[in-house]
């Protein structure tokens, strides 16, 4: 008869599973993508429903196909727009800014200049919809 | 004087539960990333001052413009027709949806107006502009 050789203890070894979780955790954290959701909000009107606003209390700017902003018949700078609108702003704290952009002006240009009446704290800001040309 | 002699025991930290805690953190991570199923379009963002960040990340839906005007969302290539239909279903889907418009910068406004539209047309009133950051006076 044979007889058994003597048993030895078996046991994993446990003090590596550490390492093994700890390298899946930098796995997982370099793979993850932080989200890059960030940029300029606004809320947009319901369709057809026009608010009637006086005229006085309506700033226009308008962009050009050219990507130049005009405030009136005016033309300014981009930078301008901000403190004009302020000026505006305190003078009538009622105050509709209107962005009216051209269809073929650039989206660059459009940010900018929204850009502008947000940090001008222009609450009310309406993009106007432009028709085909 | 056997008083002062002390037992000395082998000091040891207990390694096994290490394993329990990274496995913790492993599942930590996994449950708070956001697994993003969307490829989009090649577009360089417009930069903003007043860029803000946005806090309910799981509430955003994607609308991609580049360049040349194409427009995709969940990577299907869309007309503005179609972004109405497809924010009908997600604003049914969850009311507090915000569309985020991923526009290059070089696009026409033009584009841009029409998904706006496109947008009031499927009640999406809540909508961002995607932009980069841009340092004050620079």
């Amino acid at each position: 008869m044979f007889k058994r050789k003597s048993e030895q203890k078996i046991s994993i070894p446990t003090a590596s599973t550490g390492d093994i979780a700890f390298l899946l955790i930098i796995f997982f954290m370099v793979t993850s993508i932080f989200s890059r959701e960030k940029g300029l909000k606004i809320v947009l009107p319901p369709k057809g429903a026009e608010v009637k606003v006086k005229k006085e209390n309506i700033l226009i700017v308008t962009v050009n196909p050219y990507g130049e902003v005009l405030i009136g018949d005016r033309k300014i700078t981009i930078p301008e727009i901000k403190s004009i609108v302020q000026e505006a702003l305190n003078k009538n704290p009622e105050l509709v800014v209107a962005l009216k952009v051209s269809r073929k002006a650039p989206y660059k240009i459009m940010i900018d200049a929204f850009d502008q009446l947000k940090l001008a704290k222009a609450e009310k800001i309406s993009l106007t919809p432009v028709k085909e040309e | 004087m056997k008083k002062f002699l002390i037992k000395r025991e082998n000091p040891e930290i207990p390694s096994a539960s290490t394993g329990d805690i990274a496995f913790l953190l492993i599942i930590f991570f996994m449950l708070t990333t956001v697994l993003r199923t969307e490829i989009g379009l090649k577009v360089n963002l417009p930069s903003a001052e007043a860029t803000e960040r946005l806090i309910k990340r799981r509430n955003v839906a994607h609308i991609w413009v580049d360049k040349t005007g194409k427009i995709t969302v969940d990577d299907n290539v869309l007309d503005p027709t179609g972004v109405t239909n497809v924010m009908i279903l997600k604003i049914a889907d969850n009311p507090e949806l915000v569309a985020e418009i991923m526009a290059d910068s070089d696009v026409e406004y033009g584009r841009i107006n029409d998904i706006l539209e496109a947008l009031k047309e499927a009640q999406a009133f809540k909508v961002v502009f995607a932009t980069e950051y841009k340092k004050i006076g620079g």
